[in-house]
């Protein structure tokens, strides 16, 4: 598709990069386009080198492209890193500082004149936008109004003479199909996450930070007082996981969030909800690992960690969505099923859909957690019952309710007994089969397109994939199983003796292997990335057209 | 009959202290009913090692946790619904040693929960090794040279952290005890008894606890007691130190009760539909 517009600021830390993104991703959605913004910086708060890239287009985008229309470089590293990357018919504007091919403009002289020089800098990148769009001065200033409403005179003062130090043939370099405006808005995964467990009636959560999955502590932490959600930091990850299950327990809907690390700091309490049958929701968002790995980087290396998570044998339900929609959708989901079957359910993600800012809009149902609830009589917790699930009761209750991390009778009383013990693996066996059942009623898998040859991928990296066939215009059908335990193979059959290709961020290559296991699917290729960084749809193009 | 006894099997080593302290939480119960704090408000949690069997034995609601995470699960508790009483049933080695955190923080915030130590110096459902409490030179099962870490003076740790009721009590004053559980109980904000339990099998203390035990009348202050707390030669029985300050919950986000206030599912949509329009650049 040709009409992708993309755009690229790079700077230091503190340049304001990535509020330059936002804002830029606000200006094309205020044009009626779709954008994707994605942000790339590394794990330090000043200095390095940060950039943001914006694509935008008319239809959906699905995912950023690195070769952008428009670069502008903060510094001479940001020049240096993204001359490369400037689309054939592109403009590099670059700060007077710099030395490099391009429109230079004093940047960072201008910027002097304010009390913020370096955090000011980023604006001048959106005054530039403004400028090759051919926009007129009143509408860029309405732009910095609305990105930068704080110090608003500086930023509008600063934005204007930079306007006015761009050349005229630079003015319009750009004309970009306006759009018709359209009722949406501009979105993390992460943020869509938080909504999303906030629509389906969360009422607390519990989190440490960890990089990527702390925007949804800090969206919580601001608006859950509005929520009525009980927000609160923790000592450590495993004090996150026992106060979730204290919580769930005394009756709150419940949501946990971490990377990797993070997430195994948890498996104890993982395996406690398990057991003790708590309804839990645990996000985990995915980095490159092992270990303390790439920070603020993406990678699908935790797939087969979130499928195992927590010692013993017990149900429980991973789920990854392929959207910024689907992850709004999917969390409210998977709360529900969460309580319908009193089980651990783990949302998996990566920073490449956390962390991305996407045009989207929010609508149809959100699911609504309702529990098989206590009516009357003598209250066991672990009562046996056909399909497993026991009824849920909460304190303040005359009935004792004991959740028990031993192996218990139906009272929840400690057992060592044979019979039980075989009794209450059995009950729980049946409750994995209800699950089971239930999920084959339920859209558990997403196809994109009717013909050509199959395309496998899950999580974030469907959004590169869409957005590769999209670019080349390619024909295929992409399969995307949202839920991965249990993985659908009651969809998958029909792909049995397919050989599929199979797209995603991981060195040894998981997911591949787990459609081979689960599903006895054997892929004829697997594309896979694990440097940190997402596919870039061109190149992602160019390897698929290899195999297809 | 209290009504709170469930049925199931005693399996405690005969004369052990966990027993009296048993007793003391039934008489505690039935005090705290007649003062108006009914007892499905009270909710317990219990660590793993022998004090945990107090969960099986104590006809009460509950979580049954994990080894040292019972002060994070009862602080859950109370964020989710703050008219619960929480009370978490803690072991040294549990509590001291492998959830030494939770309880730092639990003190720390001032979380409204109450806190009741077995401290019998000792690991004794897995057959004797050294805790956090256990003297310096003791030869245990993993200290068969003598043990060579200085002990913890508990109380102290709790009283730098920050804890607003800090307690020290013996299961052959079951009166006392079950007095100061009360007292622990009704109090608001953190509260942490520190319960000298004799382990017949691997830590008989009886002798030397009767005859060392004597009864403080009064809470000091700060300084007063911290100094009592580090006391080795002395065992004061009593509330050391006791003050009132905001707690956590109320300071966290005053009188939200999460469940009781939960909005409905349309006040949700609409909610999530006014931040969608709004500015969300967390």
């Amino acid at each position: 598709m040709n009409d992708v517009f993309t755009f690229l600021v790079g700077g230091k830390a503190g340049q304001g990069v990535r509020s330059a993104g936002t804002a830029a991703a606000s200006l094309f959605m205020r044009m009626g386009r779709h954008a994707f913004q994605m942000d790339d910086y590394p794990s330090l708060i000043r200095g390095g080198h940060n950039f943001s890239v914006v694509s935008s287009s008319l239809e959906p985008v699905y995912s950023h492209y690195l070769e952008a229309q428009l670069v502008v470089a903060l510094d001479q590293r940001s020049y240096d890193i993204h001359a490369p990357h400037l689309a054939g018919s592109g403009l590099m504007i670059l700060d007077s500082g710099a030395d490099g091919e391009g429109i230079a403009i004093p940047i960072m002289e201008e910027a002097q004149r304010y009390g913020n020089p370096q955090l000011i800098s980023g604006v001048a990148s959106i005054a530039a936008l403004c400028a090759v769009l051919g926009m007129p001065l009143s509408e860029m200033n309405e732009v910095i109004r609305e990105q930068y409403a704080r110090r608003v005179e500086d930023n509008l003062a600063y934005a204007r003479s930079i306007f006015q130090a761009l050349p005229d043939q630079v003015h319009g370099r750009f004309t970009l199909e306006r759009g018709t405006p359209r009722p949406q808005s501009l979105l993390t995964g992460n943020q869509a996450i938080a909504l999303g467990a906030i629509a389906a009636g969360l009422n607390c959560y519990f989190a440490y930070p960890m990089t990527p999955s702390t925007s949804i502590l800090h969206f919580m932490a601001r608006y859950g007082p509005e929520a009525h959600v009980a927000v609160m930091q923790p000592e450590n990850e495993i004090a996150v996981a026992n106060m979730a299950v204290g919580a769930a327990f005394a009756g709150a809907r419940v949501m946990v969030a971490s990377s990797g690390g993070g997430t195994a700091l948890m498996e104890e309490a993982f395996s406690l909800a398990g057991m003790t049958e708590a309804p839990l929701l645990f996000v985990m968002s995915s980095r490159p690992g092992p270990s303390t790995g790439v920070p603020t980087y993406t990678e699908q290396g935790d797939l087969y960690f979130a499928l195992h998570q927590g010692h013993g044998e017990f149900p429980r339900l991973v789920a990854s969505p392929g959207s910024v929609a689907e992850a709004f959708r999917l969390t409210g989901e998977l709360l529900a099923l969460a309580w319908r079957f009193q089980i651990p359910a783990v949302l998996l993600t990566e920073k490449h859909l956390s962390e991305s800012r996407v045009t989207t809009s929010l609508d149809g149902e959100v699911a609504w957690p309702q529990e098989k609830a206590h009516r009357r009589g003598t209250y066991r917790r672990y009562r046996i019952t056909d399909d497993g699930i026991s009824p849920l009761l909460f304190p303040p209750s005359r009935e004792v309710i004991k959740w028990n991390s031993y192996e218990h009778d139906e009272r929840g009383i400690t057992t060592e007994e044979a019979e039980t013990i075989s009794l209450m693996h059995k009950k729980r066996r049946r409750k994995e089969e209800s699950l089971f059942k239930y999920l084959r009623g339920m859209h558990t898998m997403n196809t994109f397109g009717r013909t050509g040859p199959v395309v496998f991928t899950y999580g974030s990296t469907t959004l590169s994939v869409r957005e590769a066939l999209r670019h080349a215009g390619l024909e295929a059908q992409v399969v995307q199983p949202i839920y991965l335990r249990p993985l659908p193979t009651w969809e998958l059959e029909a792909y049995a003796d397919q050989q599929p290709v199979v797209v995603e961020q991981s060195a040894a290559g998981s997911f591949a292997r787990l459609l081979q296991e689960r599903a006895d699917i054997s892929p004829g290729h697997v594309i896979r990335r694990y440097d940190g960084r997402p596919f870039d749809p061109r190149d992602l193009a160019h390897r698929l057209q290899e195999v297809l | 009959m209290d009504g709170l006894d469930t049925g199931a099997e005693n399996t405690w080593c005969p004369g052990c202290g966990n027993f009296g302290i048993l007793r003391a939480v039934k008489k505690a119960v039935q005090r705290l009913e007649e003062t108006g704090i009914e007892r499905d408000r009270l909710v317990i949690c219990a660590g793993i090692g022998c004090h945990g069997k107090i969960f099986d034995y104590l006809h009460l609601s509950g979580l049954y946790s994990l080894h040292g995470r019972s002060v994070a699960a009862v602080s859950g508790m109370k964020m989710a619904n703050p008219e619960l009483r929480p009370i978490a049933f803690v072991g040294d080695g549990d509590a001291y040693g492998e959830g030494l955190a939770h309880l730092l923080f639990a003190a720390k915030r001032n979380m409204d929960v109450t806190v009741l130590v077995h401290n019998n110096g000792v690991y004794a459902l897995t057959t004797g090794q050294f805790t956090p409490t256990t003297a310096r030179g003791a030869r245990t099962r993993s200290s068969p040279r003598g043990n060579v870490e200085e002990p913890f003076h508990p109380l102290a740790l709790l009283l730098e952290a920050g804890a607003t009721l800090v307690a020290r009590g013996y299961p052959g004053r079951l009166d006392h005890l079950a007095e100061l559980i009360v007292q622990a109980v009704q109090h608001p904000g953190f509260a942490m008894v520190d319960i000298l339990q004799p382990c017949v099998t691997f830590h008989d203390t009886y002798k030397e606890y009767n005859k060392k035990v004597e009864v403080l009348e009064e809470p000091l202050d700060q300084p007063g007691a911290l100094a009592l707390a580090r006391e080795r030669d002395r065992l004061p029985i009593g509330i050391f130190y006791r003050i009132e300050k905001p707690v956590y919950h109320r300071e966290l986000h005053g009188d939200l009760h999460p469940i009781r206030d939960s909005l409905s599912r349309k006040q949700r949509w609409q909610l999530v539909q006014k931040l969608l329009s709004g500015e969300t650049n967390e």
